[in-house]
Formats: structure tokens, C-alpha cells, sequence
């Protein structure tokens, strides 16, 4: 078995249940702490992942490429709940797969946060934008569904209104809630909904728009440069 | 970037300041430790950012009034039910629990905030630049890019204007997407072709062959050990008496809060003592320099 499988096995079976154990000891808004460290368990085997496989340094560049630009899709356009930041992780995961999708959307998220300030919502954050980019990836996995363009915004719309958008709303039911119940996050979710419309609509047309030039450049430079391949294989 | 006294100490140290306040400014219920944690991460956050902090400061008010008021909607429970509306009852002790919630929102809110001034992303780089070399190499790299991105579309669009295809305020939203699409679409591809020469270099200095060493500023001084021993220990003495329910509050669905008195007012020292190493290292900082400056 391999070493990140057995550390994935480790959180599951035994970290996240005793996190959840010892996070119900804790007092006041003690949640918040578990949810951090929860979020921080799940990541790790990702992370582990991607750090054992010793990635080549055409991988790391291109990838810095898309998390660069998704961040510039983040801070540089100007209406807020409107960014193109989504629809770049989610082609990035379309184009290199749910692996590649992951550490570009929770890079994104971390990186972005420099420009815009580290809140208590960055590890939602991380992981909504890496679930977006793997979802993505599984999603159009081997051409099963085919990448047209109205197909990928459909895609990107219902992505953001029902799993990016949510999952960033469970931060407000740790920060901003009284306590954890059916209702609060109920509450949060409601409360979230406009921007998550607004989000997936901007995803939509940005996918529309763009997802099919962008695709063909990465598909490009993937055939041109044998991306994503094993180094020795490429030359 | 001028560093206040603070943020010269190693990033650990800093790193393990703000995991402590973070983490105990979420524990902690009790008003009294509560207006502690705001007043003091409100001094820091001011010293950070001065006039333009006092602004962001401000703004938290209307914040912390919208949740106070906003609690007794999602919480019913309680005993004293100041009037109902639609058959829910809005009542006292969720409005009182509902300032400690946005207490600890705000507290939250400028911890975080003063956390993005001190350990920027250098600093972050290079504390875990050795347990995960592939990341931090790929935030260093992005970070880098972000600016050189931005530059090469500036430059894609001077280009495109000189020869005509430049847009400007008259310029319909047609031709205005039209372009901006154009513009993204070059620079991804000039992007991504400078990606390949960026790696086929870096590949023939031989990344990959060796262990990579990280480029480290920061050391572990005599001040940094000491400061860590302190922080520790006045963590310490935070939990013990935490534990023992000095600093219990309940407020849900009565109130019941410790009083702050004799017996655990050493708790509460401490907690206050933690809060306050970064504003005291400045004011003292400050001090000295005056001296020295009057000496002169």
C-alpha cells in the first residue's frame, strides 16, 4: 500500500473521529477550531499526494501558470461576486484532471487571500475552490461527457449554485452563527444564495465564452510539450 | 515593507502568537476576556496599519451590530421574551449571546487581519518550505507571476493599440469584451509557452536531482527562545484555570458567568498578559528609541 493511501486511511478511520470526540469537549465556539482542524485532515492526504509524487518542474510551472491566473481572475475584475477565478480552476481540473484541479483551486484560494486578507473563512475557502477543481475533473474524466462549450457552463453554473457556493456558506454557520443547527445553516445557505447565482452565472459565461480557446491552449501545450507526462517519456 | 518589533521574530514564533490568540479567542465565552481579546487585537491591528486600520476598525461596528441583532432570529431559546414576531419569540438572552458571537466575529476579523501583516507570504514560504517543498516552490512561483501576468497584459494591450485594435472609452461592449477575451486569451497562451522555457531551465540547473535547500533569513535568536517560553507558559496557566472554570459563561438558555475575582483573576492576567506581547513589544521598541534618540 502506499504511503499517502495508509495516511488517508489513518484521518478517516482514527483522526477526524477523534477530532470530532475531543471537539466536542471544548467550550464556547470551540466548532470553529474542529471544523478548522477537520478541513486541515482532509487536505492533508491530497497534499501528501501531490508533495510524494515528487511533481517535474513543467508540471509545477503550469500549474503556478493557472493558479496565477486564476488569482488575477479573483482580484483584477472589478464587480464583486462576478469573477472569472472559478471557471479557470474548474478548466485547469477539466484540462489535468481532479488532482491538478484540487492543488489549483486550494492554491488559488490561499494565494488570493494574500491580496485580499487572511479571514477565519480560508480553510472553507480552500477547500470549497480544491472541490470545485476536482469535481470538475471527475466530472468530464476520459471524455465520458463531452467538453462543448454550453455543456461546460451549464456545468459551471450548477457547480457554483450547489457545491463551491454551499460549501463557502458552511463557513458562516462556524464564524458568524450562534450555534450549529438545522436552522442556522439553513440560514447561511439562504443567505448565500444571490451571490451563488451571481457566482455561477459569471462561471457560465466565462465558460461559454472562454472555456474552449482555453482548453485547446492547454491541450496544445499538453501535445506540444508532452505535459503531464513522465519526463524521460516527453523527450 | 517597515516591520514592526513583532514581526522581526522568527515566523514560528509569530506563527504560534496568533494560533494561541486565535484559539482561545474562540474558547473563551466570557465578556470580560472577550473585551480583553478585542481591545488588544484592536491595538495591534491599529499599530499594523495605522490611519487606514482605524477605518477597517470602524467598520467592524456596524458588523458586530448586524449580528447581535441578526442572533435572536436564528435563536429562540431564552427565557425573557422581549415581543414575538410570527409566532417566534425574539428574546434577551439570545441578544446578549448574540454580542458575544459578534465579539468573537470581530476578534476573529482583526486577529486574521494583523496575521496577513505579519507573516506575509516570504514568511510563510519559509516556514514550510521544508515539509512541503513542490507547494511552497509553487506559491513562491505564483506569487511571482501574479505581477509578471498583469506587466505582459499591459503589454498586450499597448500592442494591440498601436496597431489599431485598441479600445477605448466609445468603444462598444461588443468590441470591449471582444478584446478583453482577445487580451486573455493571449496572455494565457504567451503565459503557459513562457511556462515550458521557465521549466525546461529549470530542469537543466538540475531541479529534481537534490534535496532543495530553502532560503532561510530568519534564525532562532536568544529573544525568539525566550519569547517562545513565555507565550507557553502563559498558555499554560490559561488552560489550567480555563479547565478548573475560571473563565466558564453560559448565556444559553440562562446566564451564568463567572465572576471575575480573586481566585482567578491570575487567568485572566495571563490571558491579557499573552494578548499584549505585540503591542508592548512596540511600545517598548518605541521607548527605546526615543531614548536613544533624546541621547543623541
Amino acid at each position: 500500500m502506499k504511503k499517502s493511501n495508509i495516511a488517508m486511511l489513518i484521518v478517516f478511520l482514527a483522526l477526524i473521529p477523534l477530532t470530532l470526540f475531543l471537539g466536542d469537549k471544548l467550550p464556547g465556539r470551540g466548532y470553529y477550531i474542529t471544523g478548522v482542524l477537520i478541513i486541515t485532515e482532509l487536505a492533508v492526504p491530497f497534499f501528501m499526494m501531490f508533495e510524494k509524487r515528487k511533481p517535474q518542474a513543467r508540471e509545477l510551472v503550469v500549474l503556478a501558470v493557472m493558479i496565477a491566473l486564476a488569482v488575477i481572475g479573483r482580484v483584477a475584475i472589478p464587480i464583486p461576486h462576478f469573477k472569472a477565478v472559478f471557471a479557470v480552476i474548474m478548466l485547469t481540473g477539466i484540462a489535468f484532471g481532479p488532482e491538478a484541479g484540487f492543488i489549483v483551486g486550494a492554491t488559488t484560494a490561499f494565494a488570493s487571500n494574500f491580496f485580499y486578507g487572511q479571514g477565519a473563512y480560508m480553510p472553507w475557502q480552500m477547500m470549497a475552490y480544491g472541490a470545485g477543481g476536482m469535481l470538475a475533473g471527475f466530472v468530464f474524466i476520459k471524455n465520458i461527457i463531452p467538453k462543448k462549450p454550453w455543456i461546460m457552463a451549464i456545468f459551471g453554473f450548477l457547480a457554483n449554485v450547489f457545491w463551491i457556493g454551499p460549501l463557502l456558506d458552511t463557513s458562516h454557520v462556524f464564524i458568524m452563527m450562534p450555534e450549529i443547527s438545522f436552522s442556522s445553516f439553513a440560514a447561511s445557505l439562504a443567505s448565500g444564495f444571490p451571490v451563488n447565482i451571481s457566482q455561477g452565472l459569471s462561471t457560465a459565461l466565462m465558460m461559454f465564452i472562454f472555456g474552449k480557446p482555453l482548453l485547446e491552449k492547454l491541450d496544445r501545450v499538453k501535445r506540444k510539450y508532452g505535459m503531464l507526462q513522465s519526463e524521460t517519456e516527453a523527450l | 515593507m517597515k516591520q514592526d518589533a513583532f514581526s522581526k521574530l522568527h515566523p514560528a514564533v509569530n506563527l504560534l502568537f496568533f494560533i494561541g490568540a486565535i484559539a482561545f479567542g474562540v474558547l473563551l465565552q466570557h465578556p470580560v476576556y472577550l473585551l480583553a481579546g478585542v481591545l488588544a487585537s484592536g491595538a495591534y491591528y491599529f499599530m499594523l496599519c495605522g490611519r487606514k486600520g482605524m477605518k477597517n476598525i470602524l467598520l467592524t461596528i456596524p458588523l458586530f451590530v448586524f449580528i447581535t441583532l441578526f442572533n435572536p432570529i436564528v435563536n429562540t431559546r431564552g427565557a425573557t421574551v422581549l415581543f414575538t414576531y410570527f409566532d417566534r419569540p425574539y428574546t434577551l438572552e439570545a441578544l446578549i449571546y448574540g454580542v458575544v458571537v459578534a465579539a468573537t466575529f470581530v476578534l476573529m476579523l482583526l486577529w486574521f487581519g494583523c496575521y496577513g501583516k505579519v507573516l506575509t507570504g516570504d514568511k510563510f514560504t519559509c516556514l514550510f518550505g521544508n515539509l512541503a517543498p513542490s507547494l511552497s516552490l509553487l506559491l513562491v512561483m505564483v506569487f511571482r507571476m501574479i505581477p509578471s501576468l498583469l506587466q505582459k497584459a499591459k503589454q498586450i494591450i499597448g500592442v494591440r493599440s498601436s496597431i489599431g485594435k485598441g479600445i477605448t472609452e466609445k468603444s462598444s461592449i461588443k468590441d470591449k469584451l471582444g478584446s478583453g477575451m482577445t487580451v486573455i486569451g493571449v496572455l494565457t497562451s504567451w503565459a503557459l509557452e513562457g511556462s515550458i522555457t521557465t521549466s525546461d531551465s529549470m530542469r537543466s540547473r538540475g531541479y529534481g536531482t537534490a534535496k532543495r535547500t530553502s532560503f532561510m533569513v530568519y534564525r532562532m535568536t536568544k529573544a525568539d527562545w525566550i519569547l517562545t517560553a513565555v507565550m507557553l507558559a502563559l498558555l499554560g496557566v490559561i488552560i489550567i484555570f480555563a479547565a478548573n472554570g475560571g473563565m466558564n459563561a453560559e448565556f444559553l438558555p440562562e446566564r451564568n458567568i463567572v465572576p471575575v475575582n480573586r481566585s482567578n483573576i491570575i487567568g485572566f492576567i495571563a490571558y491579557l498578559g499573552y494578548l499584549m506581547i505585540p503591542t508592548v513589544m512596540n511600545i517598548k521598541e518605541a521607548i527605546q528609541w526615543s531614548i536613544s534618540e533624546s541621547k543623541i
